[in-house]
């Protein structure tokens, strides 16, 4: 397989270029997909570059056939992934449980758009929850939300390894702007940088006569209840083990603080525009963008909130996916005092948070003191 | 160099998107940090275009704003759908032989435009009446340059929207003539090799635009 990337070099592209280009590089060898905007551009992108880079490609009847596909190279060994938004990752739940429950690496990338059902082609922060809990199970699913094209290439390298070194349904989640605005990025060849291969080999084995591998029995069903009980113990075991290697999250700010500033995604830099102007202006704000929203960042979220005065105001494109993340885990050590700038299907600029952060008088008073 | 966040404005067909990514591509290739992204939505033809176009020594924040430095809008609808963006100082840029037309009844250009530059925007007669005046635009920082006639009368109506770019070259100073050639040629080497033209065509509606825009200003 030829490689795709050499060297490094910037380019400017859209965020749905950045991710299809991240997939190639990382040496992934299938995509399926069925379109649906804001994502299209990663299926055409990878359709073109894919058959110049002996990359293969099916377009499927719909998603939960996208879903499965992936499923079935991935039992083969081969790194796939596929790229769905709003209805489209309702139909992925199916597939994703199953993916769930067998301990697949799957590597989907969602590109929010505004819900639920139709509702916008454009924006929003609306899958959060549906992408960390979207089956019928625990969740057990690594989710890394992005903030910048540099971080879609990133974190979709990323999503490949660490869905084949843990096994578990891995998630980029965007969204409509992220897909579609442009801005630069480094691209490189993940070999240069110490990344090896994606650690992919074949999790059905064709039994050949006489070879003394294990037989392997993975199951999406079970007779007893015991029986699933004591499966779904081992795997939440491994999640919670595999925690703090995984968490991920951004943090500025000083131990003065009296309000913690907290977003994830691509409102994220609206977060953080907003926060650097505040300090400029004098006032003691920080800033906390979780970069895995599953599992959360709670530990460092709880030491953001000591350092801000237990003070926070939650931004986000949804009414309250996010904030409810932020308040359980807060709530360990009491609950926090807690705001919200909720804008369910619409982007948030910096302006807006900062007069969030303002029109709370009271906090404003204590921002200063 | 300052930053700018510039809000560029029109008719779906008038180019409005290929102005703004050319200047971002311009602004990336010239080292400085730029970020574009189109208001987008299902309609393909026929709505108000909308693009953001911020670019900055510094990082960007989030992709999209409410205050803008520059608004370039280039039809009256547009220009009414840009009106949320205008903040003290904002300095505004619009095609003054589409929204103003001083010379000519308002139908002539209309019929004139409805051949050459924008058929959507002449669907909605309407808005092509409601001219707003100079004084209810929220800025005091106005400059007309009438880029579709001189697309027409002295190049060729498509390249109307270099024109354009040529003046917000001019206004910002972000970055220079020669850094947005270099974009479109990268962008558009293909269909220069197959005609020329094109690109002399381009290369002289930009000057054309840089120039038109006399007044030195102090931003």
């Amino acid at each position: 397989m030829e490689q795709a990337v050499e060297g490094e070099y910037r380019a400017f592209m859209t965020g749905n270029e950045a991710v299809a280009w991240a997939a190639l590089a990382a040496g992934a060898h299938y995509m399926f997909g069925y379109p649906i905007t804001p994502q299209n551009e990663i299926m055409h992108l990878w359709r073109r570059l894919g058959s110049q880079y002996e990359r293969g490609f099916l377009q499927t009847e719909d998603e939960l056939a996208a879903g499965f596909a992936t499923i079935g190279a991935v039992v083969s060994g081969k790194v796939a992934f596929s790229a769905t938004a709003g209805p489209g990752s309702v139909l992925f739940q199916e597939p994703l449980s199953m993916a769930e429950m067998m301990r697949l690496p799957v590597v989907v990338v969602v590109q929010q758009r505004g819900g639920p059902s139709t509702a916008t082609v454009i924006y929003s922060q609306q899958e959060l929850t549906l992408t960390c809990f979207g089956g019928n199970g625990e969740g057990l699913r690594l989710v890394y939300s992005t903030a910048s094209h540099q971080e879609l290439y990133d974190y979709t390298i990323k999503a490949f390894h660490n869905a084949w070194r843990y096994r578990f349904p891995t998630f980029v989640l965007g969204d409509g702007y992220q897909a579609k605005m442009r801005e630069a990025l480094v691209l490189y060849d993940p070999g240069e940088r110490g990344i090896g291969p994606v650690p992919a080999k074949p999790i059905f084995h064709s039994q050949r006569r006489g070879a003394e591998k294990p037989l392997l029995h993975l199951r999406n069903s079970f007779s007893v209840e015991e029986e699933l009980g004591e499966v779904l113990e081992r795997h939440l075991d491994d999640y919670a083990r595999a925690v703090p290697a995984l968490v991920e999250h951004e943090f500025f700010g000083e131990p003065d603080g009296a309000l913690l500033v907290v977003a994830h995604g691509v409102v994220g830099r609206a977060a953080r525009q907003a926060v650097q102007e505040l300090r400029r202006e004098g006032r003691r704000v920080n800033y906390f963008r979780p970069i895995t929203l599953r599992p959360f960042p709670e530990q460092a979220l709880r030491e953001a909130l000591q350092l801000s005065g237990g003070s926070v105001l939650v931004a986000e494109s949804a009414e309250g996916q996010l904030g409810n993340l932020v308040r359980l885990a807060a709530s360990a050590e009491g609950l926090p005092d807690f705001r919200s700038y909720y804008r369910p299907g619409v982007g948030i600029t910096a302006e807006e948070i900062k007069e969030a952060v303002l029109n709370e008088r009271a906090v404003d008073a204590a921002l200063l003191e | 160099m300052r930053s700018w966040k510039i809000i560029v404005s029109g008719e779906g067909g008038q180019g409005v998107q290929a102005l703004a990514e050319t200047l971002g591509r311009a602004a990336f290739q010239s080292g400085l940090n730029a970020l574009y992204i189109p208001n987008f939505g299902i309609e393909q033809r026929g709505g108000v275009s909308l693009a953001f176009v911020q670019l900055s020594s510094g990082p960007i924040g989030a992709p999209k704003f409410r205050r803008a430095d520059l608004v370039v809008a280039l039809s009256p609808r547009s220009l009414r759908r840009s009106e949320q963006y205008f903040a003290p100082g904002t300095v505004l840029l619009y095609d003054s032989s589409l929204i103003e037309a001083p010379e000519i009844s308002d139908q002539v250009v209309g019929q004139q435009s409805y051949e050459t530059i924008a058929p959507e925007s002449f669907a909605e007669r309407t808005g092509y009446r409601e001219r707003q005046d100079e004084a209810e635009i929220g800025s005091r920082r106005v400059i007309a340059i009438p880029a579709s006639d001189l697309a027409r009368q002295r190049l060729h109506p498509r390249v109307f929207n270099m024109i354009i770019l040529g003046a917000v070259v001019s206004i910002t100073g972000a970055v220079t003539l020669e850094q947005v050639k270099a974009a479109l040629e990268e962008k558009l080497s293909h269909r220069f090799a197959h005609d020329p033209r094109l690109r002399e065509h381009n290369h002289a509606a930009l000057e054309l635009g840089a120039a038109a825009v006399q007044v030195p200003l102090q931003i």
